[in-house]
């Protein structure tokens, strides 16, 4: 009760909440230790100052202070009785369970749609490559059929016939102009072996000098040969002879085999 | 036990807070109003004597009397008797409240738990009904001296610690702790007296 004494004179200011913190500190620590006098006296010290509430001069809140807690009061009771009221299986009506087979079988639809729409767009976008290819395609055949018949029929051009090895086979034909190009042109032409082309050569006047390598191509499926040369030589005077010989695919910088047509150039 | 709680030893009847009580556990919103009905003007008035203010007097005591609702199932009989749980939680949100607004910088543990601790109802408590005995607290502290009196009002009202209230009078420590305990034994003796 020794200890204690020093602790009692703290207790009413303890239930106070007046106590500074070391006051404070030292008292709870004693009463942690377990003693229940002073337990017992700060509950009671407690109730003593609840006492002091009575000091307070009492006033009446608003009505709507009142009115606001029972509307809330109500409300809450309410929410709380209604789970009670309705069975856990109907928690969910019918009608909310429908509503969301119908969502999610919309959503699948929905999903593999989209997912069809978005092939379909693919395979129109390839298509429309593919048209867009063929087009350009066809653009510069048409440029070319057009350039070629230009140069065929324009009064300026020469003609050169170019004659095969074999002098029964089928022979060739160039149309030189000096602007538009040159043609060569030539009918059942048969094809050259597996993977070789024909290659054009510009044979120089000067002797000694290189053959200059020209463009290639193949005879069509029906043994049609036509091979157009936008941009022949600048002087087609320095030119002795034009040449064709098979090479392998892709040309060569020199002609590697013996010309199947030459025709000399006049 | 709830019931037990709100029934003095020695009592014949129930008391009125304690049936009040058991209709609240049972979310009964007519108990709940006649709580409030019967205990509104105290709880109102502590807390606008703290604050000072009607309007925020009257959130706090809205959330003083909606955690009595909420919470009243938590609410532990060996806590004590019912009115003085309910001013000492009026109380404490009152402070939280006013501190918050002063900005106040004493550290939390100063201030009592937001939920009331225990709270043991001595023996002379049954000497007198509630009204009577508010009566009596109230001529008691009047029959305080001026400066005891004013000590225990700024530490129950404005909730300032013994240093603090010897800065704000100006006057030593050791008289302030004097003045306070002193002032708080009279009250205990006074109320002892009425038996």
């Amino acid at each position: 009760m020794k200890n204690c004494d020093q602790f009692r004179e703290l207790i009413e200011a303890y239930a106070l909440g007046a106590l500074d913190t070391e006051e404070r500190a030292a008292l709870e620590a004693h009463l942690a230790t377990g003693c229940r006098d002073c337990a017992k006296a700060v509950e009671e010290a407690r109730w003593l100052v609840s006492q002091l509430a009575y000091t307070a001069p009492e006033a009446a809140p608003s009505d709507m202070l009142k009115g606001r807690l029972m509307q809330t009061v109500r409300a809450e009771a309410q929410a709380q009785a209604k789970p009670q009221v309705m069975p856990a299986k109907s928690f969910v009506p019918f009608w909310l369970w429908a509503g969301v087979a119908a969502l999610l079988v919309f959503s699948i639809y929905s999903a593999w749609n989209m997912r069809r729409l978005h092939d379909e767009i693919r395979q129109a976008n390839d298509r429309a490559a593919v048209l867009l290819q063929e087009r350009q395609k066809s653009e510069q055949q048409l440029a070319q059929a057009k350039r070629e018949a230009m140069i065929l029929m324009d009064p300026s051009s020469v003609k050169i016939a170019m004659a095969g090895q074999n002098a029964q086979g089928p022979q060739l034909e160039a149309i030189c102009h000096p602007q538009l190009g040159i043609v060569v042109m030539g009918e059942k032409i048969p094809m050259p072996s597996a993977h070789h082309v024909f290659q054009l050569w510009f044979i120089p006047k000067k002797p000694g000098a290189k053959p200059m390598p020209s463009m290639m191509t193949w005879p069509d499926a029906d043994g049609k040969f036509v091979l157009l040369v936008s941009n022949p030589p600048e002087s087609m005077d320095d030119t002795k002879a034009l040449a064709i010989t098979e090479e392998p695919d892709g040309g060569s910088p020199g002609p590697t085999t013996t010309p199947r047509w030459v025709g000399g150039v006049s | 036990m709830l019931l037990a709680a709100f029934t003095s030893s020695g009592a014949r009847e129930v008391s009125p807070d304690a049936t009040l009580l058991s209709g609240l556990l049972q979310k009964d919103v007519s108990a709940f109003e006649q709580l409030y009905d019967r205990h509104s003007r105290l709880v109102y008035g502590l807390v606008l004597r703290i604050l000072q203010q009607a309007s925020t007097s009257e959130e706090v005591v809205q959330d003083v009397f909606l955690q009595l609702w909420r919470n009243a199932a938590q609410y532990d009989a060996s806590r004590g008797p019912f009115v003085p749980w309910l001013c000492t939680m009026a109380r404490n949100r009152a402070l939280d409240h006013l501190r918050l607004k002063s900005e106040r910088q004493r550290r939390r543990e100063d201030i009592p738990d937001e939920l009331p601790s225990v709270v043991i109802a001595p023996e002379y408590e049954k000497a007198l009904d509630e009204k009577r005995r508010a009566e009596r607290v109230r001529a008691l502290m009047a029959s305080l001296s001026p400066q005891q009196k004013k000590a225990i009002e700024l530490a129950y009202f404005e909730g300032l610690s013994h240093s603090e209230i010897a800065a704000t009078l100006k006057e030593p420590l050791g008289t302030v702790k004097s003045w306070i305990r002193n002032g708080l034994l009279r009250l205990k003796e006074g109320l002892q007296a009425t038996t």
